[in-house]
C-alpha cells in the first residue's frame, strides 16, 4: 500500500516519470513503509515519542501541504484543527464514550467545523484567508482557555488510554502503531485525490480560480472540501495526541505550532504526497537537536525557544527564496540529473504559492 | 460619565497607535501588495531600543529617533528579504514576513531577555470633567493626527509619493516609466519600519513591551488597516481610532480578556463584508 | 535610430522571437504587422528593457519611450500626474516634469488634467498614454496596438496626432498593429511578423500589393483610413 502510494505520489500526476528514478522511487517508498513499520518494535522510548509527534505533525503538514500546494489556499492555523480533535477525543472519552470511537469522531468534527468555518472564510483570498485562520485559532484558543467545560486554562486532565477490543494500550509503542497506521490513512486517502480528476481541478483552482471555474470546475466545493479534509487530518493527529499525552490545554495549541505545520509543508515541498512527511521529519530531528543543544548547562532558560525560532524562520526563508519548490521535488530533480536512463519529464505541474500570469507583455524578469 | 470619558481618550490614544502601525501596514501594501506580517515587530524594537539607550543615559528625544531609526532599518531588512529577490510571489513574500517576524522574536530574546519593559515620557496628567487623563495621551493623539497629514501630503503632493502609488496601482506601466517597484518597495519598507517605529515609541509609555507583543500589535494594526482594504490611511486613522475605542469600552464594562476576541471578530466581519463587494477576478489582478 | 539583430526572446521553452532583426532610421515611421500572438508585444517589451533575449541584439541611438498595449495608465493618478511620471527618467531637469510642453502638442489633454486617469474614455486615455510616452523626450515612439478597442473616428484622431509630431518633431515611430490598413496607411515602410519570424518587409505600397498580405490582413475588412 505505501510502496504504490509512494511512488505514485513522487509524480506530480499527468507526468509519466522517468523509469530510473520511478524505480528509486518504489524502492524508497517501499522501504520507508517496512523501516517505519518494523521500527516501534526496536526504538527505545525516547525516540518512540518523537516517532509519535513526527507523525502525528506530518498528518497535519499532509493536510496543509494539499491545502497549499493544490487549492492554493495559505493556512496560518492549522494547528487549531488539531486542538479541535484532540479536544473532541479527549472530552467524549473523559464522559465515558469507548475510546476508539472518540478517536473515530476526532476527525470527523474537526472535519465538520472546517467545513462550516470554511464556507465563509473562503471567499477571501490570499492574505485575507490567511489571516482569517490565523484570526480563527486565536479566538477558538481564547474561548477555550475561558469556558470550564473545555478544563479552562488549566486543560483537560485524565484522558483514558485507548483501547482496542477491551484491551488498553499502554505502551508507547503500540501508539507508536497507531501514528503509523493513521499517517498511512492520510496518505493513501491524499494519494487518491491528487491522482483523480478532482485533483486536477484542485490544480487549476491553484493556478487560477477564474480560468478554472469557466471551465467548470466548482470552485467553492472544492476549496470546501480541501479544507474540511485537510481540517480532518488534522483533527485524526490531535485525537491519537490527546490519547498518547493524556492531558490537554490551550497551550499546547499556541500559533508557533501553526507556523510550525507550514514550515513542515513549505521546506518538505507543497502539493506533493511525500514532501510534507520528509518536512515534518526534517524539522522535528531538527528540533530534538537544538532541545538538546538549548538545554546543556550553562544555556539560558529560552535558549531552547529562540533556536527555535530562529531555525524555523531561517529553514523558511531560505526554501522559499531558493528552493521554492520544497525538498523533496529539489531532490527528486537532482536525482533525474544524475541518474543514467532518466528521460527529462515535463515541467512541474504542481505551483508553489505562484502568483497569477502576468498580463499581456506584463513583467517578467 | 467620568469613567466614560476616560475610556474614550484612553482608547482613542490606544486606537492612534494602531492607526500608526496600520499605516505601516497600508504603506508597504499599497506599494507592493505584500502584507507585512513583520510589521508587529518594529513598535517592539523601537520600544527596546529606546528603554535601553535611555538606560545608558541617553536624553528623551536622541533615544526616540534612534529607535525609530532602528525600527526603519529593521523595516529596509524586511524589505530586502521579503521582495528584494526579482520573481518572489506576493504570497511568498507574506510567508516570508511570517518567518521574519517569528526571527524577531529570536533577536528580541537574545539581545534584550524576554521581561517586559517600558518608560515614561511625559507625565502628569490633565482633569477634564472630572477624569485625570494622563497628559501623554494627548502626546500620541497630536503626533499621530500630524503624521497622518504628513502621510496623505506625501502620497498625493509628492512625486516620489506618487511613484509609489504608481508602483501600487500598475505595476506594469511602473516600469515602463523606468520607476523601478523592488527599490520603490524597499522605500516603502523602510517607511513602514518607521511609522511602526513611531507607533512603538509612543505606545511603550502606555503598555510594557516585550518580545511577544508584536503578535497583539501587528493584529490590532492589520484590523485597523483593512478597514481601508490596506490601501487607504485615511480608513486606516478611523479603523484603528474605531478599534482602539472600542476595545478599551469592553475592557472597561466587560472584561478586558475579552478585548483579543472583539478585535478579532471584527477583523472578520470586515473582511468577509468587504470580499462580498469585490468580484474574484478583480481579487486576482490585484 | 533603432537596429535589432537577430533577437531571439524565450518564455521558458516557448520561443516567442526566433532572430527577428529590422530597422528603424531616425524621423521615419515604420509599421510591425501581424497577427495575435505572433511576439509584436515581446518585441516592444524587450526593447523597453522588461524582458531579456536569449541572443542577438539590438541598439538604440537616442531614447525610446513605449505607449502599451491596453493604454496601462494609473487609474487613480490624475491625468497631470500620469505624464508628470512619465518623465521620471529625466531625472531631476528644471522644467522635466511639466506636462504643459505636452499640452501644446495633445491640447485636450489640458483639459482633462485634473480627472483621474480611470475616468476617461478609451480614446482619452491612448492620447494619455502617448502624452507620457513623450513626457521622456523620446527619439523614438514604440506605439503597441493603438488601435486596440478605439472606435474609427477615434484612432483616425490619434493617427493624425502622430503623423504630426513624426513630421513636426521628426520623432521616429515604431507602429504595431494587427490593423495593417492603419499601418500601411500610416508608415512608408513595414514588417510582417507571424510566429516570431519576419515573413515579409517592404514599402507600405508593395506589401499592400502582395496578395498573400492582402489575404491575411485585409481582405474583409474596413477601411479605417487616416488621409
Amino acid at each position: 500500500m505505501s510502496a504504490a502510494v509512494g511512488s505514485r505520489g513522487r509524480a506530480a500526476a499527468g507526468a509519466r516519470r522517468p523509469d530510473a528514478l520511478r524505480v528509486v522511487g518504489w524502492v524508497l517508498g517501499t522501504l520507508a513503509a517496512v523501516v517505519t513499520l518494523v521500527a516501534p518494535a526496536v526504538l527505545p522510548r525516547p525516540q518512540l515519542t518523537v516517532y509519535v509527534l513526527t507523525g502525528t505533525a506530518a498528518m497535519v503538514t499532509i493536510g496543509v501541504s494539499l491545502l497549499m500546494g493544490y487549492a492554493g489556499q495559505v493556512s496560518l492555523g492549522q494547528a487549531a484543527f488539531y486542538a479541535i480533535g484532540g479536544y473532541t477525543a479527549g472530552l467524549l472519552a473523559v464522559h465515558g464514550v469507548p475510546t476508539l470511537l472518540a478517536l473515530a469522531a476526532a476527525p470527523l468534527v474537526a472535519g465538520g467545523l472546517g467545513a462550516l468555518v470554511g464556507l465563509p472564510i473562503l471567499r477571501l483570498r490570499g492574505h485575507y484567508l490567511a489571516f482569517a485562520t490565523l484570526a480563527f485559532q486565536l479566538i477558538l484558543l481564547a474561548v477555550v482557555g475561558q469556558v470550564a467545560f473545555f478544563g479552562g486554562d488549566i486543560g483537560l486532565q485524565g484522558i483514558p488510554q485507548l483501547s482496542l477490543g477491551g484491551e488498553a494500550l499502554t505502551g508507547v509503542q503500540a501508539y507508536a502503531w497507531v501514528t503509523w497506521v493513521g499517517v498511512a490513512l492520510v496518505l493513501l486517502v491524499t494519494r487518491n485525490i491528487i491522482a483523480s480528476r478532482p485533483g486536477r481541478g484542485l490544480r487549476a483552482l491553484a493556478t487560477s480560480e477564474t480560468a478554472a471555474e469557466s471551465c467548470g470546475v466548482p470552485v467553492t466545493g472544492y476549496k470546501v472540501t480541501v479544507f474540511a479534509l485537510s481540517a480532518a487530518f488534522a483533527g485524526l493527529a490531535g485525537g491519537i495526541y490527546a490519547f498518547f499525552i493524556g492531558y490537554l490545554a490551550p497551550g499546547s495549541f499556541p500559533v508557533l505550532l501553526s507556523f510550525q505545520f507550514v514550515v513542515m509543508a513549505v521546506v518538505g515541498g507543497l502539493g506533493t504526497v511525500w514532501g510534507p512527511v520528509v518536512g515534518a521529519v526534517v524539522i522535528t530531528l531538527l528540533v530534538q537537536v537544538l532541545n538538546d543543544l538549548g538545554t546543556r548547562p550553562g544555556m539560558p532558560p529560552y535558549a531552547s525557544s529562540v533556536f527555535s525560532y530562529a531555525v524555523y524562520a531561517v529553514l523558511l526563508i531560505v526554501v522559499l527564496l531558493f528552493l521554492p519548490r520544497g525538498l523533496l521535488p529539489a531532490l527528486s530533480g537532482l536525482l533525474q540529473r544524475l541518474l543514467p536512463g532518466s528521460r527529462r519529464p515535463r515541467a512541474e505541474t504542481a505551483p508553489a504559492l505562484t502568483d497569477e500570469a502576468a498580463p499581456t507583455g506584463g513583467a517578467r524578469e | 460619565m467620568t469613567a466614560f470619558l476616560s475610556y474614550l481618550i484612553s482608547g482613542l490614544a490606544i486606537g492612534c497607535t494602531y492607526a500608526l502601525v496600520a499605516s505601516g501596514f497600508v504603506a508597504i501594501h499599497r506599494v507592493t501588495r505584500v502584507v507585512n506580517f513583520a510589521q508587529g515587530a518594529f513598535p517592539v524594537l523601537a520600544g527596546l531600543t529606546v528603554s535601553s539607550m535611555l538606560g545608558r543615559g541617553l536624553p528623551h528625544g536622541a533615544a526616540e529617533l534612534i529607535g525609530i531609526a532602528v525600527a526603519g532599518l529593521a523595516g529596509l531588512v524586511v524589505g530586502v528579504v521579503a521582495i528584494g529577490k526579482r520573481g518572489t510571489p506576493t504570497l511568498a513574500s507574506l510567508v516570508i514576513t511570517l518567518g521574519l517576524g517569528i526571527l524577531a522574536y529570536a533577536v528580541e530574546i537574545v539581545i534584550w531577555g524576554d521581561q517586559p519593559v517600558s518608560y515614561s515620557m511625559l507625565t502628569g496628567s490633565v482633569n477634564i470633567g472630572g477624569a485625570r487623563i494622563p497628559t501623554q495621551y494627548f502626546l500620541v493623539i497630536g503626533v499621530t493626527v500630524v503624521t497622518f497629514v504628513a502621510l496623505a501630503l506625501f502620497f498625493s503632493r509628492t512625486y516620489v509619493g506618487k511613484a509609489l502609488s504608481a508602483c501600487a496601482s500598475n505595476p506594469y506601466a511602473a516600469r515602463l516609466t523606468g520607476i523601478d517597484p523592488t527599490r520603490m518597495g524597499l522605500v516603502a519598507f523602510t517607511l513602514g519600519g518607521l511609522l511602526g517605529g513611531l507607533a512603538g515609541v509612543l505606545i511603550t509609555p502606555l503598555q510594557p513591551v516585550a518580545f511577544d507583543s508584536d503578535v497583539l500589535l501587528a493584529t490590532s494594526g492589520f484590523a485597523a488597516a483593512i478597514f481601508g482594504g490596506l490601501n487607504s490611511a485615511y480608513a486606516a486613522l478611523v479603523g484603528g481610532i474605531v478599534l482602539g475605542v472600542l476595545q478599551a469600552f469592553v475592557a472597561g464594562y466587560l472584561d478586558a480578556a475579552y478585548q483579543t476576541e472583539v478585535t478579532l471578530v471584527l477583523i472578520i466581519l470586515v473582511m468577509l463584508y468587504q470580499s462580498g463587494r469585490r468580484s474574484a477576478l478583480t481579487e486576482e489582478l490585484a | 535610430m533603432l537596429d535589432v539583430t537577430d533577437l531571439v526572446v524565450r518564455y521558458g521553452k516557448a520561443t516567442a522571437l526566433d532572430g527577428v532583426s529590422l530597422h528603424v532610421a531616425a524621423g521615419e515611421m515604420v509599421a510591425l504587422v501581424g497577427p495575435n500572438g505572433a511576439g509584436k508585444s515581446t518585441l516592444v517589451n524587450t526593447l523597453s528593457g522588461i524582458l531579456r533575449a536569449a541572443s542577438g541584439s539590438f541598439t538604440v541611438g537616442g531614447r525610446l519611450a513605449q505607449v502599451p498595449e491596453g493604454r496601462q495608465l494609473f487609474p487613480e493618478l490624475s491625468v497631470a500626474d500620469n505624464l508628470r511620471l512619465g518623465a521620471w527618467r529625466l531625472g531631476r531637469r528644471p522644467g522635466a516634469r511639466d506636462p504643459r510642453r505636452i499640452y501644446e502638442i495633445l491640447p485636450d489633454l489640458a483639459r482633462m488634467a485634473r480627472q483621474p486617469a480611470g475616468t476617461l474614455s478609451g480614446g482619452q486615455q491612448q492620447m494619455v498614454a502617448v502624452g507620457r510616452a513623450l513626457m521622456a523626450d523620446p527619439d523614438i515612439l514604440a506605439v503597441d496596438e493603438l488601435s486596440l478597442g478605439l472606435a474609427p473616428i477615434v484612432v483616425a484622431d490619434l493617427a493624425r496626432h502622430l503623423r504630426e509630431l513624426n513630421e513636426s518633431r521628426g520623432t521616429a515611430v515604431l507602429l504595431i498593429e494587427q490593423n495593417a490598413r492603419l499601418a500601411f496607411d500610416l508608415c512608408d515602410r513595414a514588417y510582417v511578423l507571424e510566429s516570431g519570424v519576419i515573413s515579409a518587409s517592404g514599402s507600405s505600397a508593395e506589401l499592400g500589393r502582395s496578395e498573400a498580405i492582402t489575404r491575411a490582413y485585409l481582405g474583409g475588412l474596413t477601411g479605417t483610413g487616416t488621409s
